[in-house]
């Protein structure tokens, strides 16, 4: 460990300044990345999850700083020792279901806000270790975690690019044409093994649309399938989900 | 326990940069694959909540053996386990078939977060070997389910038909061939009667019966429009 920064361990002023400050500065700068990418946590939201987990750590750290020491006659008369982690343990819960709640299923059965929600709960992981004053631990993981949403978008476009199963979502005229788009599917060479059909509503100018999970028989490009599947005049919009 | 790592047992600034990147590798590991089928939660999902959770165990075992506070070193690890179940919970959806989807995803999510956990506490075997060992089952089981499909008797029938009464004679037709159908969805056809009904059966087949000649046998049947097999 970094001799350099054991004054900074020990709770006091500057360390408690220090980092609320580097709670808002690193919680700030994961939510600027994902602000710049229109999701739908941005700048604040990271800020205040990093900052309060920092607080929560502060604080109990806090209470057993006085407990050792303004507080040690009532403590040991009383018997009670607190644990420096309780407060910190309830904020990995508390972000979870802040996390469930940017979870979203839209309407063509996609799920979103994933990576949102696992972005927010690692930031409070962050904020308690910065809130623990555990310095290493904090730029190691705030440059991981930065570097994962920065960079590894890019991996992943290729990853769906190759990969052999694909979820398509088509709009079409009417219910007559399922059987016709079916048979257009599968003469691409692929397998459907789950189709969702939504009948759609003509008072609200809503048309059908099904979602189908296919799987490639071989490796081709995804946009050869669906430009197959366009041809046809009855499909209004397809789309890979 | 493999002595290679013993260097790596406390919580030391080499340490620390091992756990984490551990951590990274592994929820990559588990989340790569998971991108590659498609699945809703993918690689930097999987990334972020492994490296989550080694934080939180790397944390409280600081706190405890580096500053010797007085604390239970499994608490901040302990809440893990519940937070991220309910990340895992948003992803789990009803569709419109009543099917429950997305349980394995909520499952390959909390999964990782006990890989971090493992790998935050230094207990690298356990990480490595969890890894190592969800791979295998993705990979080896995912290709045995896709091959249990391809033979099964269970078939997915699309049927277009006009009226109800050719519903009920279909229904009298495959208890004839003595078929099971397993779900039933039927899809009413709009006021205006433009369209014709459909109806999508997951039907069990015996030896006797092929598809072919079950497919055959519904489109004759008077007022059936048309059959598919999905």
């Amino acid at each position: 460990m970094l001799t350099c920064l054991d004054f900074l361990r020990q709770l006091n002023t500057g360390s408690v300044l220090l980092r609320l400050a580097l709670a808002v500065l690193f919680g700030g700068l994961i939510g600027l990345e994902r602000e710049h990418k229109r999701r739908p946590a941005g700048f604040r939201t990271y800020m205040l999850v990093c900052l309060g987990a920092a607080l929560t750590m502060l604080l109990s750290q806090y209470e057993y700083v006085m407990l050792t020491t303004r507080w040690a006659s009532v403590a040991s008369e009383l018997g009670i020792r607190t644990d420096v982690s309780r407060f910190g343990a309830q904020v990995i819960n508390g972000i979870g279901f802040l996390g469930a709640g940017t979870i979203i299923v839209t309407g063509r059965q996609e799920v979103k806000g994933l990576t949102t929600a696992a972005g927010l709960w690692a930031s409070a992981c962050m904020g308690l270790a910065i809130g623990a004053g555990f310095y290493e631990c904090v730029f190691l993981g705030f440059a991981l975690i930065f570097l994962s949403i920065r960079l590894l978008p890019k991996i992943e476009d290729i990853v769906i690019e190759k990969a052999r199963n694909m979820n398509i979502y088509v709009e079409f005229q009417s219910m007559d044409d399922v059987g016709e788009i079916l048979n257009r599917v599968k003469a691409q060479n692929v397998q459907i093994y789950e189709v969702e059909l939504d009948r759609g509503r003509e008072e609200k100018f809503r048309n059908p649309s099904a979602v189908l999970y296919v799987r490639l028989t071989y490796k081709q490009p995804h946009t050869q399938i669906l430009s197959a599947i366009s041809e046809l005049e009855s499909v209004y919009t397809i789309e890979e989900i | 326990m493999l002595s290679v790592f013993n260097s790596l047992r406390d919580v030391t600034l080499l340490s620390v940069l091992v756990r984490m990147l551990l951590a990274v590798l592994c929820g990559g590991a588990i989340g790569i694959e998971r991108e590659y089928k498609r699945r809703p939660a993918g690689f930097r999902t999987h990334i972020l909540i492994c490296l989550g959770a080694s934080m939180t165990t790397l944390t409280s075992q600081y706190l405890y053996l580096n500053m010797h506070y007085y604390t239970d070193m499994g608490r901040l690890g302990a809440q893990v386990i519940a937070g991220v179940g309910f990340i895992g919970a948003g992803t789990i959806i009803v569709t419109r078939r009543r099917r429950v989807k997305g349980l394995t995803t909520a499952a390959g999510l909390w999964v990782a977060a006990i890989v971090g956990l493992a790998a935050g506490a230094g207990f690298y075997e356990g990480a490595i070997f969890t890894t190592l060992l969800i791979l295998l089952a993705e990979l080896l089981l995912s290709k045995l389910e896709y091959r249990i499909m391809d033979s099964t008797p269970e078939v997915n029938v699309y049927m277009e038909y006009a009226n109800r009464s050719c519903l009920e004679s279909i229904l009298q037709l495959l208890r004839d061939l003595s078929i099971k159908v397993t779900n039933l969805e039927i899809t009413r056809s709009s006021e205006s009667g433009k369209h014709n009904s459909c109806a999508i059966f997951t039907l069990q087949l015996n030896k006797r019966c092929t598809v072919n000649a079950l497919l055959e046998r519904m489109t004759t049947t008077e007022g059936v429009v048309s059959v598919e097999e999905l």
